[in-house]
């Protein structure tokens, strides 16, 4: 056998990639994933609630709960999954047999968010499948209803009837909704993944993660009202600057409520809300290497 | 170069919310020199695996340094050459004994036939070849140290790092554990040992420190350490009761004196192993 020692690399692809593989699989064997069978039997619960709505209210209606469980599930999947990974390799000392390898720590952080943003991803792809099964099948059955109670109608009639069935159906926004969904997830995950570098303990991070939610919802309307009025001092102005700047203001991906209202977005905005998901990933990733690398083990 | 260089090494822990300070160690200097096995002893809270840790990167100096190889040890690639098994180690419960190598193996930079001949030639070594596919989740305790052992071991480092190796095992995978040490020593590669058995400190070190209260009290060869320098020990097969008598009588004309008289006796570990041993047959 090939005895030569492997030259160590200051920056490792293949390292990352091998923590994050086995985060995934850490959280895959813990069965994190049975959460889907919820969001399944909530899908098929909701149709309970369908059968004295036009069609349009039962693809909104289906939409509504699919799209607004999908965003809830991977919010708490994200925050859940994350907080518990650092503060559980600490405790039960394998972060010292990884570290004590040549491993720097950034490529840990980054393997580890990796690792979490794979299971979002798989999360959210499983999910759209299954959101995207339950319309199909809506349709269907909208579709042969329509054809059921219309004997006697013209066949043009008929037609421009199912046409309209199925462009209330599927509409391409749907794909940057559910985009925006992933990325807010992912926003969370480094998030909550920067808390956990400094947190005592995982339940203090999931407080302090849920807090930052809410405050990311309510800043926008504290800031709006505050500096709407004239008695706002420059002190409140600064820290609501600050506020600002640390918390992402999450109304801004509530582009999500305008996709299943029907509402069109543009594809800018679109673009935009994405990169300032992106950006806060990338500085909360920044922030918990920070501490991380002079962090005493 | 020495495999492990200490320079006044100091660190000093603020304890949150109080002005105090707590001081782990305190201007501790010393080498390992390569192939040797070092035993670092001392009670709890003396400052070993404080050491421990900052040999390994995991904490940093207050003051002063430490090198591994003649590389300063916060630099990462200082870890090319160590291997690491912390007291307790628990690993990753979801993994096989073999994805337990094959992941230790990647974050060392090792890949494909080169990695899977390393991990099953390590799994050999250690006694887990039937354990391979079981999750660590259901291994023993004395399972757990060995897959351990084998991980430390996956990049083929120089120096081995183990604290506590034996903690909580049973006399016969303690001896096992221990055989491996010695094996290791036979390959070149350099032991830092923490322990508290300290007879099996003795039986495997080539030196020591002792640490107490964060300073090094005590240093040296083992076996000039604890020889008592105007005392010889001889031990007689077959000899009858008047040649006994005899040696008696010559040692006191002589001025020396017998201190003790008595039958050799084996060790408990080497009684309990050997009864252990027959009723298992």
């Amino acid at each position: 056998m090939d005895s030569t020692p492997v030259k160590h690399t200051f920056f490792s692809p293949a390292r990352i990639w091998a923590i994050a593989t086995n985060t995934l699989l850490e959280l895959f064997r813990l069965k994190v994933f049975y959460f889907l069978l919820i969001f399944a039997l909530l899908l098929i619960g909701s149709s309970a609630f369908m059968i004295d709505f036009n069609f349009q209210e039962q693809f909104q209606l289906l939409k509504d709960v699919s799209l607004g469980a999908m965003s809830i599930f991977t919010w708490l999947l994200s925050v859940l999954a994350t907080a518990m990974l650092l503060p559980k390799d600490i405790e039960d000392r394998t972060l010292y047999t990884i570290l004590a390898k040549p491993v720097p720590r950034f490529e840990y952080l980054i393997g580890k968010l990796l690792g979490i943003l794979l299971l979002l991803l798989v999360s959210t792809l499983v999910m759209s499948a299954l959101f995207v099964a339950a319309l199909y099948g809506r349709q269907q059955f909208v579709i042969s209803e329509t054809i059921r109670t219309s004997a006697g109608m013209p066949a043009a009639q008929l037609q421009e009837i199912i046409r309209g069935v199925r462009t209330s159906t599927f509409t391409f926004s749907l794909i940057p909704c559910i985009a925006i969904i992933y990325i807010k997830a992912a926003l969370f995950a480094a998030l909550t993944l920067f808390i956990s570098t400094f947190a005592s303990s995982w339940i203090f991070t999931i407080m302090v993660s849920v807090a930052c939610y809410f405050i990311g919802h309510l800043q926008g309307i504290a800031r709006d009202y505050w500096l709407g009025s004239a008695t706002t001092g420059p002190l409140a102005r600064i820290f609501l600057a600050l506020v600002a700047l640390i918390f992402p203001d999450l109304q801004l991906f509530n582009l999500v409520d305008d996709i299943v209202a029907g509402n069109s977005v543009p594809l800018l905005l679109f673009g935009k809300t994405a990169a300032l998901g992106g950006l806060y990933t990338f500085i909360y990733l920044l922030a918990a290497y920070f501490v991380f690398a002079s962090k005493e083990l | 170069m020495s495999a492990i260089s200490i320079r006044n090494l100091t660190k000093v822990y603020p304890i949150p919310f109080r002005r105090e300070r707590i001081t782990a160690v305190r201007n501790l200097s010393l080498d390992v020199e390569p192939g040797q096995v070092y035993g670092l002893l001392g009670p709890n809270g003396s400052g070993k695996s404080t050491t421990m840790k900052v040999v390994l990167g995991l904490v940093f100096p207050s003051a002063g340094s430490t090198c591994i190889f003649g590389r300063d040890s916060r630099e990462v690639e200082s870890r090319e050459e160590v291997g690491f098994l912390p007291e307790n180690p628990y690993f990753y419960k979801f993994l096989t004994g073999q994805e337990t190598l094959h992941f230790y193996g990647k974050i060392c930079g090792l890949r494909g036939a080169k990695l899977r001949e390393r991990a099953s030639e390590l799994l050999a070594l250690v006694g887990l070849e039937h354990a391979r596919d079981r999750r660590l989740g259901g291994y023993s305790k004395g399972m757990l140290q060995r897959i351990g052992l084998a991980q430390a071991l996956i990049q083929q480092p120089r120096l081995l790092v183990l604290d506590e190796p034996t903690a909580g095992v049973d006399p016969a995978g303690s001896r096992e554990i221990r055989d491996l040490i010695l094996d290791f020593k036979k390959r070149g590669i350099t032991v830092l040992l923490c322990s508290h058995l300290l007879s099996q400190v003795q039986e495997i070190c080539d030196r020591v420190g002792i640490l107490h209260k964060g300073a090094l009290i005590r240093e040296g060869r083992l076996d000039e350490l604890i020889s008592i320098e105007n005392q010889t020990e001889i031990i007689l097969e077959n000899v009858n009761p008047e040649v006994l008598a005899q040696v008696h009588s010559f040692l006191s004309q002589s001025g020396g004196r017998i201190l003790a008289q008595r039958k050799p006796q084996t060790t408990l570990e080497n009684f309990f192993l050997e009864v252990t041993a027959d009723s298992k047959k």
